[in-house]
């Protein structure tokens, strides 16, 4: 999705706010991350669902909401998108209807730090799919633009870059955000020179690493 | 409300548990005594819990378990503990920077967010430096959650742009001649540093050595 979660490159955002060196700054962060993170396990979406959710906040409100506002503004669209909870409610703050208990059961507190501590199973065994590029190769980013999920920087799109790592077979996060399964294939670490990318504007002769699935690259 | 607690510049940012929220600028003088934007996030936050919890969408035990996880198990003391490892041992070293994964879950790190850890060494030649520019992807198990710096649009937009002049903000000058390698964390790979081992060290043990490094050193964003 094209929209302003895609930061890499962009200009004016201004000096690194160092003194925001927090990682929750009031309990109500706190309570927003363990929030999101207890529905994961309890709803029929995903993380990559999840972010698309985020990228979905309008760019204005992304900007000057908290990062865990906008968190918590995700898991309400997808929590409505579900049935799962109303508009009313969330305005109110109370419950209006039921859901069917029977599909929705909160995971207890033990499984879900067993299962956070175990993490999640994202990759494929490596000679499950063939690889469709090798090390060494020269490859261009996809030009495609899509309005669903996808984890192509518009930085590096059409880009030219060289594969410098096979990272193996992973679920293909586009895919899993659009809810048609994991569609696994090779992901590829994707090396840029700074010149690529940036022309006369590069510091240095240095280099940007990027992490790509498979269906985002053409041979060159 | 707390806007700048006791500011840690040391990794240790989770360390602080819930003396954050509570004591809203007790004893300060700043002049910001309310901030409506958090205020209709914190209400917005309680409403959804309220909500979810009434459905049975959630246990309420299950919140406080997953900060506590956060917390205590999570953090950069444990990435330090592997990177002093590796500059002890050569060939753990070797098995971190070919395995990450396997050789950090062998010390027993892992799990969500930390499923694939790849380790990058900084060398006289090479530093690295990690980010997410699309949202804030970060290796959970071996850092902690990520420090709000990281997720701001200043750092993930300028860091792929103009590394040299975003470390330098952080005090951080990179010669010419060393190259400087971005990682942007796309996919489901997290990135960890391994910093340059200081100069002088050589007579320390790795419990020693683990107190050098640093989370932002672990980042790309600090030398040691």
């Amino acid at each position: 999705m094209d929209a302003i979660h895609d930061m890499g490159g962009k200009q004016g955002f201004g000096k690194i706010p160092l003194e925001d060196d927090y990682v929750f700054r009031a309990d109500w962060q706190r309570r927003a991350f363990a929030l999101v993170e207890a529905l994961a396990w309890a709803t029929p979406y995903n993380t990559d669902q999840h972010r698309h959710a985020v990228e979905r906040v309008p760019p204005e409100e992304y900007l000057r909401r908290d990062y865990f506002e906008n968190w918590i503004i995700a898991s309400e669209t997808l929590l409505q998108e579900a049935g799962l909870v109303d508009q009313s409610e969330l305005e109110a703050g109370l419950k209006h209807f039921d859901i069917d208990r029977t599909k929705h059961q909160p995971v207890g507190s033990k499984e879900i730090v067993e299962a956070t501590r175990a993490g999640a199973a994202l990759r494929f065994p490596d000679d499950s799919q063939a690889a469709r590029f090798q090390v060494g190769q020269s490859v261009r980013v996809s030009k495609v633009q899509t309005a669903r999920h996808t984890r192509v920087p518009g930085y590096v799109r059409g880009k030219i870059g060289e594969i410098v790592s096979d990272e193996g077979v992973f679920q293909f996060a586009d895919a899993v955000a659009a809810g048609t399964g994991p569609a696994p294939q090779h992901c590829y670490n994707v090396a840029f020179s700074t010149s690529t990318l940036w022309g006369e504007d590069a510091e240095a002769e240095d280099r940007i690493s990027v992490d790509l699935w498979e269906s985002y690259l053409e041979p060159v | 409300m707390a806007k700048k607690t006791s500011g840690s510049d040391d990794g240790r940012a989770q360390g602080h548990h819930h003396d954050q929220g509570h004591h809203h600028d007790q004893g300060h003088h700043h002049d910001h005594k309310h901030d409506p934007l958090e205020e209709g996030a914190a209400l917005r936050v309680r409403a959804l819990e309220e909500i979810v919890v009434a459905k049975g969408l959630v246990d309420p035990e299950a919140l406080d378990s997953i900060v506590e996880y956060y917390e205590r198990e999570t953090g950069p003391r444990n990435g330090a503990t592997v990177v002093a490892r590796a500059w002890t041992d050569p060939e753990f070293k070797d098995w971190l920077l070919n395995d990450g994964t396997a050789a950090i879950r062998s010390m027993g790190f892992g799990g969500v967010q930390g499923e694939h850890i790849r380790v990058l060494e900084n060398t006289d030649e090479v530093h690295n430096v990690v980010v997410c520019t699309l949202c804030s992807c970060y290796p959970w198990p071996v850092l902690g959650l990520a420090p709000a710096w990281y997720k701001s649009p200043a750092y993930r937009s300028r860091v792929v742009r103009e590394p040299r002049a975003v470390l330098k903000e952080f005090g951080l000058e990179i010669p010419r001649t060393v190259q400087l390698r971005v990682w942007d964390s796309t996919a489901e790979v997290r990135y960890l540093i391994m910093p340059k081992r200081p100069a002088g060290t050589e007579k320390m043990s790795a419990e020693e050595l683990a107190q050098m490094v640093t989370r932002d050193g672990m980042i790309g964003t600090a030398a040691l």
